[in-house]
């Protein structure tokens, strides 16, 4: 699917990889004065984080790892490592299907050399895509080494088993490294590899099991390499001076005189992007990133700016609105029964309401930054954390007027994600400052207000939702009409798939409202706002759409039911029937909405919902998502406990209780690090982060005025896995979406005010209360 | 010329006094273990040590810290091994692990100081060390097991 | 007719006569003869114990920091001080021959050091303490003299002109400021007193020339008998009172007293800071354990009886109870600020660390004025400052003016009981442009 819709038909640039000028990933470990070339692979596990690389002969059964003569086990990693510990979580798929120790396995992120194909990190794919084919490569070494084993002692391959690197068979046992040792070269086909047996579950002995996850020493010691760590020799720096509009701006003039004689002050550059990716960007360097800050500041630019200079978040959102107004906009989901107009005719009593969510920024804590050169093959080099290299690097391409070919990526570690780094627009203002230095290395850094200025953020978003009961204040149908600005649709429109009314929408955009209820009749309508698209590039940020659809969602379940006098949790799980366009399906959504409700359930348990006694003002409230989408939902139940202080407005938040199902669960202590993290997420922006479009820019660019969740926050957090064989599905995202509605619902349950914009803040909660 | 000992090891720095600490720690010295956040002293993940105190290198002049010793995330332990160090991996602390040196270097100043730390202490002075994975939970849970490592020792 | 004088011409004329008397009588007191120059190689020998006394003597005065221009040489001069009524570049003083004191004779050096006045007999301006040093004992002089002459380095550096408006710059007139202003007769013991306050006094009064800071100046510029020691303004920042009026949480004590002006720093007030922080590093901490503590006694004298070990007890643990942290913290701007840019580095626990310093007993929070407040928070406390080796950064670059103005109310009004500060914002949007320079911006 994914996949294949976006495989690269470029040329071979895997000899690249084996050059050993790959940067590293981690730094050796002299202390002091570091500053050669790399040298390294991007090898996480080795002593020093050099890369031990492999020994002597070596046998690879496929693409995604080798096995040398001492045994040890270098796992290909294509996706990139923003603290999922990713790689350990592939390799231990492959290690435990191969029957190898885990203190011999390592790990090497690859470049974005052609024949790793796609590669992308993020949608919370990563485990669930890796799974299949690492199983299978780990069953094609096990079989491999065994039928050479066999074949070596004239027995049956079936009389021989293998185990911790070791196969034994006819009381003789021999090594994984000694058969390497003796020449192995046999290689699987797509069609063979899909043939191997696997391992029943019961076997895992490591998928499920606590291990020393390969990343982790190196993030405490220093050692960790990021982009913003890459060191190129010659490398010049490079600090952008943005212009007022993100899209449409162009240069009218430059005056440099005021840095002009200032220490290490080389050159400012308008950028010429054939790629159209940063219109408007000037580039000021220096010979140091100081140097060139300093610079900057002294670099007097005018602009010519775009047509949405003067735009605010009330005109996208007075947009949104506009646009749900009108009929004939918006995709229709595939949601089976969609004449949600004669549900309405016919019903006796509706309900409608609108949320709305402000704008959200990734802030993550490593600025955008990459580094650009060209080597002496005439490559140009990318070094830089990025998550989609493969969406970027035809823009790099065209930026350089190069072929594809000739441009490859290096991936670091992402200090921080959460989707920023899909987009990898900022690898194209450091390409080109490179380009117009002849091709000389420019690290190319955005400050903290710069990173914020140029982020792709959450769009804001608007939506209206409806239902209709019938007499007996059972739901007959139900309306979802969302309009936001649509990450997917300006940055890779062709991946839209089009909704039943052949109008392309962005999947990631109105992922959720696709619920698992049973609702009679259900409409769900994703609308683009294009005032958005204009004004900013809306971004992918961890879990997307799902962070403001099942805040209506579920919130909206929760107004329902108290509408019709019922209790929400019995409400839902009334609705949570799993037949029909809700049955769920194999492999990925095997159980469909039983296995939500059974979440719900667990959760309402755990969290003693229905009877906690509670002191005035204090509430629990719950929700359940599904994550991240229908077609591979992790599922969730949440409850959330608050107090509101009615004097003030504030909500303390208590505590938060989170059961998943998200079927085989491969690194249990990694699941619950993603857990905890997507949920506090969740109540970061529940209420406490957020911000507006102001003239056509983000209004918050450092934390001065931006004021995610600290320490402080934190409230106490239960968390529980559902335990379960089936197929495992992603955990980066759902955690997110859960908070925010059950805090909403555990407001109302607390003090009887309904809010419905995000983030939920005090001055709102005394408002609605003062109303009320 | 600025005269540091940074990690025990006398350094000499040919930068403008005004330059950050922070830049002339990662880019004249080398030393990249320390990070770039937020550059307004307000994320933390710049915290290296000045005469044993947590501070802020991003908004801390060289000119200011001229004679002075420094300790960067690389020289607080010499085998890597500090007590929260320790507890960091047994915890499995970082994500990302960008804000981790200085969360580090952080709570190695608030043990010094509040040896056996209640976790309003670990809140107070943690608060300003933002991690955007949002690993708090552990950070906390692996401070309170360094402090107890420590007392042991 | 015999003409009569009228009575006013008769007047008139008596007033000439007792002005022509007044001006000559003034010359004459204001004329002081040239001291002869010493002769090259005719420095007497003196003992080392005489020069060490002298290095000590010579940094509790702070000769050093206002003789020494930034980045120049030592006892060069040309170290500018803001008077309020202008300029004034300070002198020469090492033994260089041409542009130094090399051919003052210890007389001659003595006579400045008592009278103001230079070996040529030129009144020297009031910023050099001479009413302080008048009340030392000649050895102590003499001391000075011998370290100056002996150990520093002669250098050729004139100096640069005053840039005093007329008539200011004429130094005749200065004798008469002497006249109305000064007491220049040598410190007198108190046979009331210990011998170690009496040392402390002697020391205060004399070489430490603390009240030239720390006691507020009439309008002529000279110190105020009558308010002695009751704070004043100096170079923008607050010196704070020495008296019973001091402003702080906590009372002075005498050792208070001493540890801070040995360290730069005491748990129960803060830092030396600004001009305060070479008072300290470059001059106090010279002197000798006993002299310090002598210092300390006279001055916790000064500043009243210390406090009650309860009555501090519970000031510094109502302090620790008002710092610790809030969840609402983030609803208000200047607490949320505090929270993630201050309270890492000054929160404590149950002890208050050195290296910590808490707030709500610390001096400037409680002082009248912002000022000292405003100055830390913009360039914050450099390694040369408050405790040895230890800094605090600025945020000149990182905070507006509002939101420093928010940081420091919410201190304030969170930490004592004093009344908000008035205008802060823009006092500190003042203190930021007045203090550019220290940044090189």
């Amino acid at each position: 699917m994914f996949k294949q819709k976006f495989s690269k038909k470029t040329g071979d640039l895997s000899q690249l990889t084996r050059r050993g000028f790959l940067v590293a990933m981690t730094a050796t470990g002299a202390m002091f004065g570091f500053r050669g070339p790399a040298h390294a692979a991007m090898t996480l596990s080795s002593s020093e984080g050099l890369p031990t690389g492999t020994d002597g002969e070596t046998f690879e059964p496929t693409l995604w790892y080798g096995i040398d003569q001492n045994g040890q086990v270098n796992v290909n990693i294509i996706r990139a490592e923003m603290g999922q510990h990713v790689g350990t979580a592939i390799a231990r798929i492959l290690a435990d299907e191969l029957e190898v120790n885990w203190q011999d396995v390592q790990i090497t992120h690859v470049d974005s050399g052609e024949k790793w194909g796609l590669m992308v990190t993020g949608g919370s794919w990563s485990v669930w895509q890796s799974w299949p084919i690492y199983r299978q490569a780990g069953a094609a070494g096990r079989t491999a080494l065994i039928a050479a084993a066999a074949q070596k002692w004239g027995i049956d391959p079936t009389e021989c088993q293998a185990r911790g690197g070791v196969i034994t068979g006819g009381g003789k046992s021999i090594s994984y490294g000694d058969i390497v040792a003796t020449g192995l070269s046999r290689r699987f086909s797509e069609d063979e590899l899909k043939a191997l047996p696997l391992k029943p579950n019961s076997e895992f002995r490591l998928v499920g099991k606590d291990v020393t996850a390969l990343d982790i020493a190196n993030k405490t010691n220093g050692q960790a390499i990021y982009g913003i760590d890459a060191k190129i020799k010659g490398m010049v720096y490079g600090v952008p001076l943005l212009p007022p509009t993100r899209i449409g701006s162009s240069v009218v003039s430059i005056d440099d005189s005021g840095a002009e004689g200032m220490k290490g002050y080389l050159k400012t550059l308008p950028l010429d992007d054939p790629s159209g990716t940063v219109p408007g960007w000037v580039v000021v360097l220096g010979t140091s990133l100081m140097a060139a800050k300093k610079a900057a500041q002294q670099v007097v630019v005018n602009w010519r700016a775009g047509d949405t200079a003067a735009v605010s978040e009330d005109d996208i959102q007075a947009h949104a609105r506009q646009l749900i107004d009108d009929p004939n906009v918006g995709a229709i989901l595939d949601t089976g029964n969609t004449d949600t107009a004669t549900a309405f005719e016919q019903s006796s009593s509706s309900l409608e309401a609108e949320y709305t969510t402000s704008t959200v920024l990734h802030f993550q804590l490593e600025p955008v930054n990459a580094t650009a050169f060209r080597n002496d093959e005439g490559v140009w080099e990318i070094h830089t954390g990025n998550q989609w290299q493969s969406l970027i690097l035809p823009a790099l391409a065209k930026a350089l007027a190069v072929a594809e070919n000739k441009v490859i990526m290096r991936t670091y570690m992402l200090g921080g994600g959460f989707g920023r780094r899909l987009n990898g627009d900022y690898a194209v203002p450091a390409a080109l400052a490179s380009k117009a230095m002849g091709g000389k290395p420019v690290k190319l850094v955005l400050f903290r207000e710069d990173d914020a200025l140029f982020d792709s953020p959450r769009s804001p978003s608007v939506q209206k939702l409806r239902m209709a009961f019938d007499q007996q204040k059972s739901i007959i149908g139900m309306e979802h009409h969302a309009a936001a600005g649509w990450p997917t649709q300006v940055m890779v429109p062709s991946f839209m798939p089009k909704g039943t009314n052949g109008v392309p929408y962005d999947p990631f955009a109105i992922d959720g409202a696709d619920h698992w209820y049973s609702v009679g009749a259900q409409l769900v309508r994703p609308i683009s706002n294009d005032l958005a698209n204009r004004t900013f590039r809306p971004g992918w940020l961890r879990s997307v759409g799902p962070g403001w659809t099942h805040f209506a969602v579920e919130s909206f379940m929760d107004e329902a039911a108290h509408k019709i006098g019922a209790n929400p949790l019995t409400f839902r799980l009334d609705h949570l029937i799993a037949e029909g366009y809700n049955a769920g399906s194999a492999p990925n959504a095997v159980g469909g909405a039983a296995r939500q409700a059974a979440v719900l359930k667990r959760v309402a348990t755990l969290s003693n919902y229905n009877s906690a006694e509670l002191e005035k003002d204090t509430a629990i409230g719950i929700a359940t998502t599904f994550g991240q989408s229908r077609t591979m939902p992790t599922w969730v139940g949440g409850a959330v406990k608050v107090h509101v202080d009615r004097a003030s407005g504030v909500v303390n938040v208590q505590k938060v209780w989170l059961v998943f199902d998200c079927g085989t669960v491969i690194d249990p202590d990694g699941a619950r690090a993603q857990c905890e993290g997507a949920a506090l997420w969740g109540l970061s922006m529940a209420l406490y982060e957020g911000t507006r479009i102001e003239n056509s820019n983000v209004r918050d660019r450092n934390l001065n005025t931006y004021t995610p969740l600290r320490m402080i926050d934190t409230p106490e957090m239960e968390i529980e896995f559902i335990e379960s064989t089936e197929a495992p599905v992603g955990l980066g995202e759902p955690g997110t979406t859960v908070i925010a509605p059950a805090i909403a619902n555990a407001i109302y349950n607390a003090v009887g005010v309904r809010m419905r914009h995000l983030p939920i803040s005090p001055n709102d909660i005394l408002a609605a209360l003062s109303e009320s | 010329m600025i005269k540091l000992k940074i990690n025990g090891r006398d350094v000499q720095v040919d930068a403008e006094p005004d330059t950050p600490l922070l830049w002339a720690i990662r880019d004249e010295v080398g030393l990249t273990g320390t990070k770039f956040g937020c550059g307004i002293g307000m994320c933390g993940a710049c915290t290296v040590h000045v005469g044993g105190q947590a501070t802020r290198s991003c908004i801390t002049t060289l000119a200011s810290v001229d004679g002075s010793e420094i300790t960067t995330i690389e020289g607080l332990n010499p085998a890597n091994n500090h007590p929260l160090q320790a507890a960091w991996q047994a915890l499995r602390v970082p994500q990302c692990g960008y804000c981790q040196s200085g969360q580090i270097m952080q709570a190695a100043a608030l043990l010094n100081d509040i040896p056996n730390p209640s976790d309003d202490d670990i809140d107070a002075v943690m608060t300003g060390n933002l991690c955007r994975c949002m690993t708090y939970p552990r950070i906390r849970q692996a401070v309170r097991q360094a402090a107890a490592a420590k007392r042991e020792v | 007719m015999k003409k009569r004088k009228s009575f006013f011409a008769k007047w008139l004329g008596r007033i000439f006569w007792v002005l022509i008397l007044g001006v000559l009588a003034y010359s004459i007191y204001a004329y002081n003869p040239s001291i002869e120059p010493m002769a090259a190689n005719s420095l007497p020998t003196y003992d080392p114990a005489v020069i060490e006394r002298g290095r000590q003597m010579a940094a509790a005065g702070y000769c050093a920091v206002c003789h020494t221009e930034q980045g120049g040489a030592p006892y060069a001069g040309n170290y500018a001080m803001e008077t309020g009524f202008g300029t004034i570049y300070s002198t020469n003083i090492t033994p260089d021959r041409e542009q130094g004191i090399g051919r003052w004779s210890e007389a001659a050096f003595t006579r400045a050091m008592r009278e103001g006045v230079d070996r040529e007999g030129r009144h020297l301006f009031p910023a050099f303490p001479y009413n302080h040093f008048a009340k030392m004992s000649e050895q102590d002089i003499v001391a000075i003299y011998a370290y100056i002459m002996t150990q520093v380095q002669p250098v050729q550096v004139p100096q640069r002109n005053n840039e005093l408006p007329f008539p200011l710059n004429w130094r005749y007139l200065q004798a008469g400021w002497k006249l109305i202003s000064v007491d220049l007769k040598p410190y007198q013991p108190d046979p009331e007193k210990s011998a170690l306050w009496n040392r402390g006094a002697y020391l205060v009064e004399g070489v430490t020339h603390c009240g030239a800071c720390h006691t507020p100046r009439n309008a002529v510029g000279a110190e105020r008998n009558s308010d002695k020691f009751e704070g004043a303004i100096i170079d923008d920042w607050v010196a704070p009172a020495l008296s019973a009026n001091n402003e702080s949480s906590l009372t002075w004590s005498a050792a208070e007293f001493s540890e801070y002006l040995k360290t730069g720093a005491t748990r129960q007030h803060g830092v030396a800071v600004g001009p305060m922080a070479p008072v300290v590093h470059a001059g106090l901490r010279e002197l000798s354990d006993k002299d310090l503590t002598a210092i300390g006694i006279y001055l916790a004298d000064s500043a009243g009886s210390a406090d009650s070990e309860a009555t501090s007890a519970a000031l510094i643990a109502a302090s620790l109870e008002q710092s610790k942290p809030r969840q609402s913290h983030r609803w208000d701007t200047g607490e949320r600020l505090y929270a993630t840019a201050c309270a890492s580095c000054h929160y404590n626990a149950e002890q208050i660390a050195l290296g910590r310093p808490e707030l709500g007993i610390n001096s400037a929070i409680h002082l009248k004025q912002p000022d000292n407040l405003i100055h830390v928070m913009l360039d914050g406390v450099d390694n040369q400052d408050g405790i040895a080796g230890v800094v605090m950064p600025g945020f000149r670059d990182a905070l507006s003016d509002q939101e420093m103005a928010l940081i420091a109310a919410y201190v304030r009004s969170s930490r004592t009981d004093k009344t908000p500060w008035p205008e802060l914002q823009q006092k500190i949007t003042e203190i930021r442009k007045s203090t550019q320079y220290k940044r090189g911006n």
